[in-house]
């Protein structure tokens, strides 16, 4: 070993920044189209699959069981009771609400999917599952083609009790 | 080895954007048409595997939203490579090796409309440290190699011109063009630089399509095709990443992927009648044609890339225009090729034959 | 399986927050490990497979590109497998496929993760027309679906909080293991901030930086060292669609189906009395009882009992995540790999502290998207 010191190492770099920006367009889709334009007009429409009859909603534009093309849109009235659902309980970057809030599964009446939505109008400790829910739309002025049409789910006021989401 | 043939080759037309389809929505009619052409049904299918990217979908797990389209219930045996889906080919090939089933289904989607500016998005690809906080403009990489191999007297600019007027001509007779024409060399020299010496024509252009191919393994082969187009080998081999550090006139792991193919197949580049090259940039035919002993052969009868180039699905394109003309009774011997990354960094080759051996 | 496949070198980095290394010399680490513990050079190497979750974490797009040179795989043929969070496992049945198919002699698996360079919340939660803008994050993904098994089971609150201290002090004995907590205790948990209801903070996995390579190959070339193999007894992935109506994603069929298969190539039919230990993909610690259910280990709605009775801690009978899993490090793209890798550390009988006693069949286990890709395959310290 030398006693000599070589000399000194160059100062570490421990980050460099490198910011990418991408913009992308989104294709919704044929069969999300229909779905999406429904929510501007304050409709939440359903397809059936004609092979296996399960009701989409959200629908895609067929059955990913069955790969068979949906059935003509209909509406559903918007009710429907919470499958299961979370509480999220701390702030994190970029979010838009204020924790505590809570996303729910919502299983419509008539569907046999789930769509996921924010429950609100309640406090988060008094959401159960099996409880109902309607939707709550924004105004007028704010409707577009997007999930945001709709601010939340709150509930009915009407307990259905404890629902099996089992398959 | 196993026999392992390709039975059926069918994809949506390359179109710069289709902004009507989701992913599952584009693939579906690709897939049933596959399906059909190999007269099978969706569950007589034992193995899939795909190839698709994030980066050009611009969200996380893209992928997955395609399963919709393969219907994926009762579960299956499945794999997903983000790559060109001819990595994806080739899993499907060693997953009929293992003789757990016949019959295999390989799907690429090229979504590279999405982006708008794929400038944004491919410097991505690079050295996260050294090269891509330089940002260079994606044809910036193609283009020095170009200059090389113009330097190196291996091309000329009226060479480059003369591919893409034989690959614009030929694809007048392929539907699924994006691009097609009769265009004389003069009219192309004329065109201004992109990046020089590349002109805008000597670019593959990117946009959308979806391609599938059916594989399956011996008698099931002959039972699905009346002509299987027998795969006899594939191989694929990567190079350095730096392109300051190899010579970009040479696409070195395209050659050793071209050598290892031929000693499984036992027949070479010169010896196929139709050769399917994944190029981006025109000058690439000369130097994969170097690099694969292509000396025989009739380059990109499709139209190749330059006249569509769904990335992603490109390459797998490739193999699906070689076994065509296979299943077609067109050609004898075939071979395909397919490339990832930058200035060919990464390469595939496929040696597909009448003959089972 | 024609053919017996072992696995004759692993290697793994610290998992932390890695800011002293570039992505190319933490892959390095893992890659220079395993082939060290294997003997090997890297002209023994007849292909690398690259396991990577999305590229949009750490905003390097094919990573297989610039990692060429650092995996040794300049010449070679490279393949990057990406199915979500079980692409570790999809990678490394993968590479034995390609020694099985006889198309190479030794493959080289690697998987990393550098999150600390991306963005990852960014990532998860772009902003699209068809989902509302829910912030949720991964975990709000997952809690409905443990709010489910909680209600299905009937199961006491105190598992997840259990499974949490169970994990936390397994990976006091495992150097690698990114979270060091050996004075935790179950009211530390119980007390730890809510983040998603269920979902407590000492309850979640945390994001890593971290690397993993293992060296899979046949017969013919294992047992050169006097370092065991891990021989592979039975592999299995399956996938299953999202968002059908009437799927069940607490008990996923693809899970079951894809743990069936592989335990019957290894010969088992009864899992939990033939299983030594297990490695699973447990992101969130009421996973414990969920994936010991899916995958046959217990019967549907009994697997909290046996969080229970201690029997999945450390020095019980089914003993589960001894390295300290997920919920000790989770460097996302080598997550599946480690679950893979650890088993074979079992087996081999080279776990070092947190060896289990004994350990002669281990599962290693890895899942991604919203538990619709599943990857398992159990290996042994003998021939299968």
């Amino acid at each position: 070993m030398s006693a000599e010191p070589g000399p000194p190492l160059p100062q570490p770099i421990t980050s460099v920044k490198s910011p990418f920006r991408m913009d992308y367009t989104y294709v919704a889709g044929a069969g999300r189209s229909v779905f999406l334009r429904g929510l501007a007009e304050r409709k939440l429409l359903a397809r059936r699959c004609p092979g296996c009859s399960q009701v989409y909603l959200p629908p895609p534009e067929f059955c990913s069981r069955c790969l068979t093309e949906l059935e003509a849109p209909f509406e559903l009235d918007g009710r429907g009771t919470i499958a299961t659902f979370c509480v999220v309980s701390f702030p994190f970057p970029g979010q838009t609400i204020e924790a505590p809030y809570v996303v729910a599964h919502i299983h419509h009446h008539g569907a046999d999917t789930r769509l996921m939505h924010l429950i609100g109008d309640v406090a988060p400790d008094e959401v159960r599952i099996g409880m109902e829910v309607e939707p709550v739309w924004v105004g007028e002025d704010q409707l577009t083609t997007s999930m945001t049409s709709i601010r939340h789910y709150r509930p009915t006021g009407v307990a259905i009790g404890s629902e099996s989401t089992r398959a | 080895m196993r026999d392992i043939a390709v039975v059926s080759f069918a994809q949506s037309p390359c179109v710069a954007a289709n902004r009507r389809d989701d992913m599952a929505g584009f693939l579906l009619p690709v897939i049933r048409d596959a399906v059909q052409q190999a007269g099978i049904d969706r569950d007589q299918i034992d193995f899939f595997a795909s190839g698709s990217h994030d980066f050009f979908e611009g969200r996380t797990f893209a992928y997955i939203e395609s399963l919709d389209a393969v219907g994926a219930w009762p579960p299956i045996s499945e794999s997903h490579v983000e790559m060109d889906a001819a990595w994806a080919f080739h899993e499907a090939w060693a997953w009929l090796q293992l003789g757990q089933g016949d019959i295999a289904l390989v799907y690429g989607i090229g979504r590279g409309s999405l982006p708008r500016d794929l400038d944004q998005v491919l410097p991505a690809q690079l050295d996260p440290y050294y090269l891509a906080p330089l940002r260079p403009h994606r044809h910036a990489l193609a283009g020095l190699q170009a200059r090389a191999l113009l330097d190196a007297g291996r091309t000329s600019e009226q060479q480059l011109a003369e591919v893409v007027s034989r690959s614009l001509a030929a694809a007048v007779a392929n539907p699924a063009a994006q691009k097609s024409g009769a265009f004389s060399v003069a009219e192309l020299m004329a065109a201004p630089y992109v990046a020089s010496p590349l002109r805008e024509h000597d670019v593959a252009p990117c946009g959308d399509a979806a391609a599938v191919v059916v594989l399956a393994a011996g008698d099931t082969a002959r039972r699905l095709a009346d002509r299987p187009a027998w795969v006899r080998a594939i191989d694929h081999r990567m190079d350095t990443h730096y392109p300051g550090s190899r010579d970009l006139t040479r696409a070195e792991s395209a050659r050793i992927a071209g050598a290892r193919a031929a000693e499984l197949a036992g027949f070479a580049g010169y010896d196929v009648d139709v050769a399917e090259l994944h190029v981006q940039y025109s000058h690439q035919e000369m130097i994969l044609a170097d690099a694969l002993g292509l000396t025989g052969a009739l380059i990109n009868l499709s139209g190749g890339p330059l006249a569509g180039n769904p990335m992603t699905a490109t390459g797998l394109i490739r193999i699906g225009e070689a076994a065509a003309q296979i299943l077609d009774g067109r050609a004898g011997r075939t071979l395909a090729h397919a490339t990832n990354g930058p200035a060919l960094q990464q390469n595939l080759v496929c040696l597909m034959s009448t003959d089972p051996a | 399986m024609s053919t017996q496949l072992a696995v004759i070198g692993v290697g793994q980095s610290k998992q932390a927050k890695r800011r002293e290394v570039t992505i190319g010399a933490m892959v390095r680490e893992a890659v220079a490990a395993a082939m060290a513990d294997a003997e090997l050079e890297f002209s023994d190497i007849d292909a690398v497979v690259l396991s990577k979750t999305p590229d949009l974490f750490d905003g390097v797009m094919n990573p297989e590109l610039y990692l060429a040179d650092a995996m040794g795989a300049v010449g070679l043929p490279v393949t990057r497998v990406f199915t979500g969070g079980s692409v570790g496992g999809h990678a490394a049945i993968y590479a034995a496929h390609l020694v099985e198919a006889g198309l190479a002699r030794r493959v080289l698996v690697v998987a990393y993760s550098k999150e600390s360079e991306g963005n990852f919340t960014w990532a998860l939660s772009r902003g699209l027309p068809f989902s509302a803008q829910l912030g949720a994050g991964a975990g709000g993904h997952f809690a409905p679906v443990i709010r489910e098994y909680i209600r299905r089971s009937a199961a006491p609150e105190h598992i997840g909080w259990q499974v949490a201290v169970n994990h936390r002090l397994n990976a006091t004995r495992n150097p690698y293991a990114h979270v060091q907590r050996p004075d935790i205790t179950v009211e530390e948990v119980r007390d730890s901030p809510m983040l998603w209801d269920p979902i407590r903070f000492l309850e979640s996995c945390p994001s890593s930086d971290g690397s993993c390579a293992v060296v899979v190959t046949s017969e013919e070339y294992a047992g050169r060292t006097e370092r065991p193999p891990a021989w592979i007894h039975g592999m299995a992935w399956r996938t299953e669609t999202g968002h059908f109506a009437g799927r069940d994603e607490v008990n996923p069929r693809a899970g079951q189906a894809c743990a069936a298969e592989a335990y019957r190539q290894a010969g088992i039919d009864a899992p939990l009395e033939q299983v030594d230990v297990a490695e699973l993909y447990i992101p969130y610690s009421w996973y414990e009882p969920i994936w010991l259910e899916n995958i046959g280990l217990a019967e549907p709605g009994a697997g909290w009992a046996l969080v229970d009775q201690g029997r999945t801690a450390y020095g019980g009978d089914m003993p589960v995540n001894p390295s300290g899993g997920v919920l000790s490090g989770n460097p996302t793209g080598a997550t599946g790999l480690l679950r893979f890798a650890e088993a074979a550390l079992q087996v081999r009988g080279l776990a070092g502290e947190h060896q289990v006693d004994g350990a002669r069949r281990a599962v290693g286990h890895a899942m991604g998207g919203a538990s619709q890709f599943h990857a398992l395959w159990v290996v042994g310290s003998t021939r299968r």
